[in-house]
This record gives C-alpha cells, sequence and structure tokens, in this order.
C-alpha cells in the first residue's frame, strides 16, 4: 500500500487514529479502513513527491475531528430514543408486595423498594420503574400495618379470654393469621 | 440577516438531504466508498467535506438502507461496494415525493418574495 509511504498521509492517519479513539471499537476500525482505502485511491491520482496536491487532497477529505464527530452523531435524524429498560429490583419488590408472605414479603418488598428508588435516581433517566418500586413500598407498609394490627387483635382477644376464663396466657402462643 | 444564519440553515439542509442523495446515487447502480465520493464532491455546494460521507455510509448500513460487499479490484486491494436494500429504495421514493413538495413551496414563496420587490421599482 501506498499510503504509508507519504509523510503528511501518515501523519494525517495517526491523527485521525488517535481523535477516533472516542468511538466504539468496531466503528472506530469500519471508518480506518474506509478512510486508509479513500487515501489509497486517491493517491494514485496525485504525482509522486507533490506535497501542494497531497495537501489538497487532506482539505477536501476534511479534519480528523470532523470526520469523527460525523460519525459520533449520537441521534441519527427520525430515530427515536431507545425505552431505557425498568430496573429488576422494582419488579421484585412490587411482587414480594402483592404477596404478603406472613410479613416476610412486605418487609422484603420495602428494602428491595427502596434501594430500586435509589438505584432509578442515580440512573439518572438510564432506568425506569420508579413507580413500580414505589406501590411495592406502600403495598410493604400496607402489609406490616397489617401484621401489627393482626398481633395486636390476637393480644387484646387472648387479654379478652383470659379475664373471662380465668386462666393464664403466659404458655399459649398467640395465632397469627397467614395469607 | 448576518450571513452565518443562513449558511447555518443551508448546512441543517445540506446535512438532511445528503443521505438521500447518497441513496438516489445507489439507485443507478453500486459503487464503492471513493467513486461515491468524488461523484458527490463534484456537485456543487453539496457537501463540504469528503471524508464525512464515510461516517453516513456506515450509519446507512447500520440503519438497513444500504448493504456492502467486497469485491476485486484491477488496481489495488479489494473494495467495498455499496448497494441499495429494499428498505433502502423506499426510503428514497418517500424523501424524493416530500422532496418535491417542500422545494416547489420554498421556491414558490421565494419568489413571490422577489416578484415583490421588483414592483416595488
Amino acid at each position: 500500500m501506498n499510503v504509508n509511504a507519504d509523510p503528511l498521509v501518515e501523519g494525517y492517519l495517526r491523527h485521525l487514529e488517535a481523535v477516533a479513539a472516542v468511538l466504539p471499537e468496531y466503528r472506530r476500525a469500519e471508518l480506518l479502513a474506509e478512510i486508509r482505502a479513500h487515501l489509497d485511491e486517491a493517491l494514485r491520482q496525485v504525482p509522486a513527491g507533490d506535497e501542494a496536491a497531497v495537501r489538497s487532497m487532506l482539505d477536501r477529505l476534511g479534519s480528523p475531528e470532523e470526520i469523527v464527530a460525523a460519525a459520533a452523531d449520537p441521534v441519527p435524524a427520525g430515530q427515536f430514543f431507545p425505552v431505557p429498560p425498568t430496573n429488576g429490583l422494582a419488579i421484585a419488590s412490587l411482587l414480594f408486595g402483592i404477596f404478603w408472605l406472613g410479613g416476610i414479603g412486605s418487609l422484603a418488598a420495602l428494602v428491595l423498594g427502596y434501594r430500586a428508588r435509589r438505584e432509578i435516581r442515580n440512573s439518572a433517566g438510564a432506568q425506569r420503574g420508579s413507580s413500580l418500586a414505589t406501590i411495592g413500598i406502600v403495598l410493604g407498609w400496607i402489609g406490616i400495618a397489617l401484621l401489627v394490627l393482626a398481633a395486636v387483635a390476637a393480644l387484646f382477644l387472648l387479654a379478652a379470654s383470659s379475664t373471662t376464663t380465668g386462666t393464664s396466657v403466659t404458655s399459649s402462643v398467640a395465632p397469627v393469621p397467614t395469607g | 440577516m448576518e450571513p452565518g444564519r443562513a449558511r447555518n440553515a443551508l448546512s441543517q439542509l445540506r446535512k438532511g438531504a445528503l443521505e438521500y442523495c447518497v441513496l438516489a446515487l445507489l439507485d443507478e447502480g453500486e459503487r464503492y466508498g471513493f467513486e461515491l465520493v468524488r461523484t458527490l464532491s463534484e456537485a456543487d455546494g453539496l457537501m463540504v467535506s469528503e471524508g464525512t460521507i464515510y461516517p453516513l455510509l456506515s450509519r446507512l448500513r447500520r440503519d438497513l438502507l444500504v448493504e456492502t460487499s467486497w469485491q476485486e479490484s484491477e488496481t489495488g486491494p479489494p473494495r467495498r461496494y455499496y448497494h441499495l436494500t429494499d428498505a433502502g429504495r423506499r426510503a428514497l421514493a418517500d424523501f424524493s415525493d416530500e422532496w418535491t413538495k417542500f422545494r416547489d413551496s420554498v421556491d414558490a414563496l421565494l419568489q413571490h418574495k422577489e416578484k415583490g420587490r421588483e414592483r416595488e421599482r
């Protein structure tokens, strides 16, 4: 290849390679190969040793910065932004919130829900699911509240039955409703 | 109006239209990068620098509007040829319709203004 024979072209390619470092690997390789092929073809039309002609050829090609900026264009016209993925913990929180599991599900829903909301907030728009996590947290607190209410109700019932029958409650276990 | 403003508007238009010019050239038949670039750069005022066509070609390929294939060359290493896909042909047809309407409307309005100026004299 005569591309590497010309010092001006060689310098240009080195500059382009350095600037193109910001591009993803596959795109950089493709761009460099195409520009090399272009220079190879263009050099064949330039008389050997004609520095001015090589310069004007490189001018026509444009600066490496300009070319890489065109390659880095993140959103081509007419293309929509991709939908960000939903945070997995938010979904798990919602499911645990629905399946109470004798209060353990509610605890899990709270822990996962708060963690999910923190992750989503830190992702700055890259993740969705904040409302799912919030529903999980609300269900979690409702589940905890139900558990506490059930425990209090059971204690009252026991106290009531012990006063009417006069027997001790210390040996009996409070029945916790499940499901 | 400052000249920079008009230049900016034209640069936006050029950017949008250029990819359809590429598709239109490929509609005539497959071409390799250098050939395509030189044909486009001979059209007056269409593009600023030849090198920016390559990222554009890469994007058209990712969007499945063009395909590439390697073919032997008599004078040097194999060349990457670009050809239009069916999706590319459809995109070109859609753009051509809209462009004709757009161009006629803009022309009509610009000429209307010029005629008004002549009448004032």
